[in-house]
């Protein structure tokens, strides 16, 4: 029987606990760690948006929008072939952070040809979508945070984050942090 | 309220230190405090003194890869290693690269992937290594060496080791092996045979570290060569090369990131073919001086007369130096070296060899601030030749002394080595022309003339040239006679000392980590390392700095300045007694006068001050003090850039011209070189910047394994048309004809997954150089009577034919991305104050 979102939240979290025992941070309600520390789940404490209309997503282009908080901004992008992580049909729809995650410059030039966001106009660091958010080349230790999504008919709703984003201890709270609402 | 990453918490142990990796060494903060009482985001409530969320280039933010949890006096920490946001040198503002952003990573912890840390001293009985305590295996490392040294000789007892890895390291381990023991069986981690890596720069009078970074931003033009240094040290890139808007003149076979940037900024990629690049540079020469586009003043006022050069009392220099005249007459009389002799031998062509000319002299206009810096691209093929080569173009061009102007290297590792006696050059038993020259001590062991081998801290027996025949001799030597087979040190001493006398080898491993010299060991001594012990260390610009301790060693690891100083002592030698780390830097320091690690005062204010010398290397943190260093009235004084005065390090004090023998260079390219009618392609080898240098700790951190789990092989899109390789195919890299250690003919290869990429044009290939199961070095030759000279081995000319073995397992999801994509659009964003 297929689990309830909530119930699968529940489950996350439980074996995200299981792996992540005798490691680091206390289990907290929005993010556990695995085995080797990296954050790894998510539960019901991010808003769930809609960010996109798959009638709408045009492959090899992408379209933007703010999650969790606002000025907090990210790609949707339809690569055109199936990539980890990918939704849709094709399982190819991916959301990802476009804050560059060393050292928090905007990413803004995604190529359709290689389905990397980058590189950062900053130190260079480039990322492939089609590998989840993996820093390709450059100075970045860890990958795009990747925005969780689904599809309920015809609306990509967001409805979680994957690994933190940039500058931020916690993408829901901070000083002057202001989580959208969900719709 | 609960983070995401910890932050340490306002009254977190707080402590600083530098990167372990490249030659840059960026300042870094460590953080330590009680699981379970994080700091939060408020400035008032972290350690950082920082709100957070930090915005973009405001520094400050931990990731998941800067966070560990380690054993401070035996309790668990959290532990965060961060980028320092205040430095002010090096990488202010918190820059870093992939390397040091994951330092955290690196550090032991009993429920993580690091471990399998070495954490016991142990002894090899009946095959296996079992845990022994450390007098027993002191005791034998003692006795075994005591019994070599006396009864063979100090020729037969021999000690490779990192020339990088802390002062007082090194120090401790050259009081044992040459102020000691005093044998010339001692060689450097990447070399057979101890000495200069960059000869004809030093034949010149030339510094190979005399540069500063700010010299890279206040350069006009810079010439990078044999270097990638976005990927290899990559905040000299971003925050000095880069940052700084000069024009740069790259020269490498490959496409890399940093060629890709020169040309979409102004500069130019000469993409020479390998092994010519010293056609290329004495070619720009030739075309310079016949324009008369030099620094004449420079030239005249400060490169040696005839009359000059022939005083020069060392023979190397008396033999090889030019003076410009003598030069210039040696460049013309090359038809190889006119602008179209130029471009048939390198490949590159012939008006962009003189755009280059032009590029770098300013013609007939203003001369620029040019600066020449190079890495092992140039030396590590033909040592000698390419390295003269680049030394007469700095010459040409003034690029020495001034601001925005140096030639020099741009740094493999950090600068840590002391010596505690000099090397024993009058017992080498190699020399070329009579002259005696450090002594190649692969060919030695492998000639069965060295009994005992004491390995430190490098992985050996997996980089070293023609690797696997190095191998299998190894274990020929230390399979000769009968194994020890009970853990008891009588025992183990008989069963060695038969085997010693029989003509075999004992092998002894110093490490962090298990590696490929650690199978062939018969005793393994754990070290602790970075983070666990204060140290002290040079950087690529002469920074001197404290790496301070701020964890426990792993289980009855110790230190490598201890277990010499124990082995010293039980061997008999006087001098071995240090209580501490600061004991044996307050003895090494003074070592360092006159050279340009010069820091000896800091014992002297550290005296004067009733501290100790490590304490007073920590009140300047991240900042440390530039070397050579001086006094003035009880203050210290710095020196940014060597040269300044523009005298240089001959017997004149001017700096000359270094004949460059091409004829050497063509002689050496049809052994080395790929034989087309066989299918062969060049497969060379460098570095990866998510990987480092021997994946030492990097094969166990997360991000490195996900984004390279297995070793690349970068081919030509149209190469890769021609064999029928698509992306993630395993082929195997095979040289038929590899010449070993003593100049016999074998074959080598390994394998590796193809990365299709125009970085590399049709017949080049290239490998990251030291992959565990992947030793892309046996398809490079050994014979160092290939460069007598200099014994160094040609480490990026290997060869070889590439065959598919079909679809590589287990690399599901690896990207295989662009590596040298630059901004499409105006770099300007770029911050020039990070």
């Amino acid at each position: 029987m297929p689990l309830t979102r909530r119930e699968f939240m529940i489950a996350g979290s439980a074996i995200g606990a299981a792996l992540g025992g005798g490691i680091v941070a206390p289990v907290a309600l929005t993010w556990e760690r695995d085995a080797s520390g990296d954050v790894a789940a998510v539960t019901a404490r991010f808003p769930e948006r809609t960010v996109g209309r798959w009638s709408e997503l045009v492959v090899g282009e992408s379209t933007t929008f703010d999650y969790p908080a606002e000025g907090q901004p990210n790609v949707l992008v339809r690569v055109g072939r199936p990539v980890a992580h990918g939704i849709g049909r094709e399982h190819d729809l991916v959301g990802f952070s476009s804050t560059c995650t060393h050292m928090g410059c905007p990413l803004t030039e995604y190529r359709a040809d290689t389905a990397t966001l980058g590189p950062c106009p900053c130190h260079f660091t480039t990322f492939d979508l089609a590998a989840d958010g993996i820093p390709a080349f450059g100075q970045a230790t860890q990958h795009l945070s990747r925005v969780l999504l689904r599809l309920d008919g015809d609306e990509v709703v967001a409805f979680g984050l994957r690994r933190p984003i940039y500058g931020h201890a916690d993408p829901l709270h901070g000083v002057g942090v202001r989580v959208l609402a969900s719709t | 309220m609960t983070a995401t990453v910890p932050i340490p918490p306002p009254d977190a142990t707080s402590s600083t230190t530098c990167c372990e990796y490249c030659p840059m060494a960026c300042g870094y903060r460590v953080f330590t405090w009680p699981l379970g009482s994080d700091g939060g985001p408020a400035a008032a409530d972290n350690a950082l003194g920082r709100d957070l969320p930090v915005g973009p280039l405001a520094g400050g933010w931990t990731t998941e890869n800067m966070h560990t949890v380690v054993r401070v006096d035996g309790e668990e920490r959290n532990c965060v290693v961060l980028p320092d946001p205040d430095a002010t040198v090096v990488n202010p503002g918190g820059g870093h690269s992939v390397r040091g952003g994951a330092l955290a990573r690196k550090l032991y912890r009993h429920d993580g992937p690091t471990s399998d840390r070495l954490t016991t001293p142990l002894l090899r009985v009946d095959g296996t290594l079992v845990p022994v305590p450390w007098d027993l295996a002191l005791d034998l490392v003692a006795d075994l060496s005591r019994h070599v040294v006396d009864l063979h000789g100090p020729l037969a007892w021999g000690m490779k080791i990192y020339s990088y890895e802390f002062f007082e390291n090194t120090y401790a381990a050259s009081k044992l092996a040459l102020a000691s023991i005093r044998t010339p069986n001692w060689s450097p981690h990447h070399a057979p045979a101890e000495g200069d890596d960059v000869p004809g720069l030093s034949d010149a009078g030339i510094d190979a570290f005399g540069a500063c970074f700010a010299d890279d931003r206040a350069a006009e033009v810079i010439l990078i060569a044999g270097s990638d240094p976005y990927e290899t040290k990559s905040v000299r890139f971003t925050q000095w090369q880069s940052a700084g808007g000069a024009r740069l003149v790259v020269v490498d076979p490959r496409r890399t990131f940093t060629a890709a940037w020169a040309e979409a900024n102004g500069g130019l990629h000469l993409q020479v073919e390998p092994g010519t690049d010293a056609f290329l540079y004495s070619a720009i020469v030739r075309d310079v001086l016949e324009h008369g586009w030099e620094d004449h003043a420079f030239v005249r006022d400060h490169t040696a007369t005839r009359a000059l050069l022939d005083t020069e009392p060392k023979w190397r220099r008396a033999r090889f130096g030019r003076t410009r005249a003598e030069l210039l007459d040696e460049l013309r009389s090359d038809p190889d070296l006119s602008l179209t002799g130029a471009a048939r031998i390198t490949g590159v062509p012939s008006e962009k060899i003189r755009e280059a000319a032009l590029l770098l002299s300013g013609g007939t206009g203003p001369q620029p601030r040019t600066s020449v810096l190079f890495e092992k691209g140039v030396y590590w093929t033909h040592n000698y030749e390419n390295t003269a080569a680049i030394a007469n173009l700095g010459l040409v061009l003034g690029a020495t002394g001034r601001e925005g102007r140096a030639t020099a290297r741009m740094g493999g590792h950090q600068r840590g080595g002391v010596k505690a006696a000099g090397y024993p050059h009058d017992l080498s038993p190699h020399s070329v022309d009579g002259h005696p020259v450090e002594m190649d001590t692969e060919r030695w062991l492998v000639e069965g003339n060295t009994r005992l081998r004491w390995v430190v801290g490098t992985n050996w027996l997996g980089a070293t040239a023609g690797t696997s025949a190095l191998r299998a001799r190894v274990a020929e030597l230390v399979g000769t006679g009968d194994p020890v087979t009970v853990a008891d040190l009588d025992h183990a001493r008989q069963r060695l000392v038969e085997r010693i006398d029989a003509g075999g080898m004992v092998l002894v491993h110093q490490e962090t980590y298990p590696n490929d010299s650690t199978r062939y060991a018969d005793v393994v001594l754990p070290a602790a390392t970075w983070g666990e012990e204060d140290f002290t260390r040079a950087n690529a610009e002469r920074r001197v700095r404290l790496y301070q301790r701020f964890m426990d060693p792993p289980g009855a690891a110790r230190p490598d300045w201890w277990i010499f100083a124990e082995v010293g002592r039980r061997m008999g030698y006087d001098g071995f007694d240090w209580p501490d780390a600061n004991a044996v830097a307050t003895e090494a320091l003074p070592r360092t006068a006159g050279s340009r690690k010069d820091c000896a005062v800091l014992v002297d204010v550290a005296e004067a001050s009733g501290r100790r010398v490590h304490e007073v290397l920590a009140d300047v943190g991240t900042t440390g003090f530039q070397a050579p260093l001086g006094l003035d009235g009880g203050t210290i004084t710095e020196t940014p850039r060597l040269h300044a005065d523009l005298r240089f390090k001959t017997d004149s004090g001017r700096a000359n011209f270094v004949h460059v023998d091409l004829d050497a260079v063509r002689t050496r390219n049809r052994v080395l070189a790929p034989r087309h009618d066989r299918g062969e392609v060049w497969v060379l080898n460098g570095r990866v910047n998510a990987l480092w240098n021997n994946l030492s700790d990097y094969v166990r951190r997360p991000l490195a394994m996900e984004r390279w789990p297995a070793n690349l092989l970068e081919v030509n899109p149209l190469d890769a048309r021609r064999w029928g390789l698509d992306a993630g195919d395993l082929v195997a890299v095979e040289n038929a004809e590899v010449l070993d250690h003593v100049g016999a003919t074998i074959s080598g290869g390994f394998t590796a997954v193809v990365y299709p990429t125009d970085v590399v044009p049709p017949g080049v290939t290239f490998t990251y150089f030291l992959y565990p199961g992947s030793d892309a070095n046996d398809v490079v030759a050994a014979d160092t009577s290939l460069q007598p000279l200099n014994l160094r081995y040609p480490f990026k000319l290997g060869r070889g034919t590439v065959r598919r073995l079909g679809r590589a397992p287990g690399i599901e999801g690896m990207s295989f991305a662009p590596r040298n994509l630059v901004p499409s659009t105006d770099t300007g964003a770029h911050d020039h104050d990070h």
